[in-house]
């Protein structure tokens, strides 16, 4: 333990342990406890050093922050290739148990692109357990999603000596014949590819409790993205509370140099200030 | 803003140069002479030409010529916009 109380431990789950960190809120009561889930495969280590900045802010402001590893990323058991959207599922929802226990207070969601769009998944099958999302550039569509990750095999490829002949295409076709494929150093396995491809976040409907989403826009855009303002409409036609923004900052999770994005974590600590009481 | 320019801004964002390609003409060789350059910044930079520019690129036009030269780069993207 350092002078923060920051915690490193490993949480008994099924199959294996995972990777957690926890990052007490700096006051005796927490105000409540925020559970994060990572973003997909590289975006995830792009994204640690936000992800910590992000976190010891939340502690600051009294909120205790649980961030685990999910099943066959980073530091926890198993291999990219066995991880499965309904095991990340199980994990989130035995992290929010471990929280809710630890702080005594009620859990928030909070995440990053595809772990976004999990935490909604879960929130939507599970709508007691949690009390409001932040979401951090929500991964919309899976399917689109998943195609600009098969991408990278497609550039992989053709930038190589040799190469070309390689598409989405083809690589969509090997894995709905059961082959897993690598992807940039990831095996990717088609029983996750097929569930992330389902992924619509305009079909979900989450009334009641308030949800933030914060896009990261660089340069000279001004205002939220004509996608993400559409799912936004949709929601808010279905009576959801959901609202969103948009921040200038570079898209940290998908650069070459880690980056900050300072104004998204002033625009988190803004929205829990408004929405979480 | 010239095609060149727009191009090399571009990457300047995406790369994260620091103004490194503001430097650089035609024939400045990028990949294999750009460090930054690997198959996660050239789907960056496709994603981010499709974002500006508004047109989609397919799979069979990603290429190592393509990303050749600055040169190479900017006429596949005044090929795509005249299409």
């Amino acid at each position: 333990m350092n002078a923060s109380g920051l915690e490193a431990f490993f949480l008994p789950a099924e199959p294996g342990t995972r990777f957690a960190l926890f990052y007490p809120a700096q006051q005796v009561k927490p105000r409540g406890g925020v559970l994060y889930v990572h973003p997909f495969a590289e975006e995830m280590n792009k994204s640690r050093r936000m992800a910590a900045l992000q976190a010891r802010a939340f502690a600051a402001a009294g909120y205790s922050v649980l961030q685990i590893d999910l099943y066959g990323c980073g530091d926890s058991a198993g291999d990219f290739g066995d991880a499965r959207w309904d095991i990340w599922h199980r994990d989130l929802a035995l992290a929010a148990d471990w929280l809710a226990n630890r702080v005594a207070a009620p859990v928030h969601l909070w995440g990053l692109r595809l772990g976004a769009t999990l935490a909604l998944d879960c929130w939507r099958v599970q709508p007691d357990r949690f009390t409001s999302a932040l979401l951090w550039q929500p991964v919309a569509n899976g399917e689109a999603f998943a195609t600009q990750f098969l991408r990278l095999a497609v550039a992989g490829d053709a930038l190589r000596e040799g190469g070309g002949g390689v598409t989405t295409d083809s690589l969509r076709r090997r894995l709905s014949g059961g082959e897993s494929i690598e992807v940039a150093g990831y095996t990717l396995a088609p029983a996750l590819l097929s569930d992330i491809d389902k992924l619509r976040l305009s079909d979900y409907t989450l009334t009641g409790a308030p949800m933030h989403w914060l896009e990261v826009r660089g340069g000279t855009a001004t205002g939220p993205s004509t996608a993400a303002q559409r799912v936004i409409t949709d929601w808010q036609a279905k009576g959801m509370n959901a609202t969103i923004e948009a921040v200038n900052g570079d898209s940290f999770w998908a650069t070459q140099e880690i980056v900050d994005a300072p104004a998204l974590v002033q625009a988190s600590m803004r929205c829990y200030e408004r929405l979480v009481q | 803003m010239a095609m060149d320019a727009q191009v090399k801004a571009l990457l300047n964002d995406v790369l994260q140069l620091g103004g490194r390609a503001s430097e650089w003409n035609d024939s400045t060789p990028l990949l294999g002479s750009v460090p930054e350059l690997d198959s996660m910044a050239v789907v960056g930079i496709i994603t981010a030409m499709e974002e500006e520019f508004g047109f989609s690129i397919a799979d069979d036009e990603i290429s190592a010529d393509v990303f050749a030269t600055l040169g190479s780069l900017t006429r596949f993207v005044e090929q795509k916009l005249a299409a």
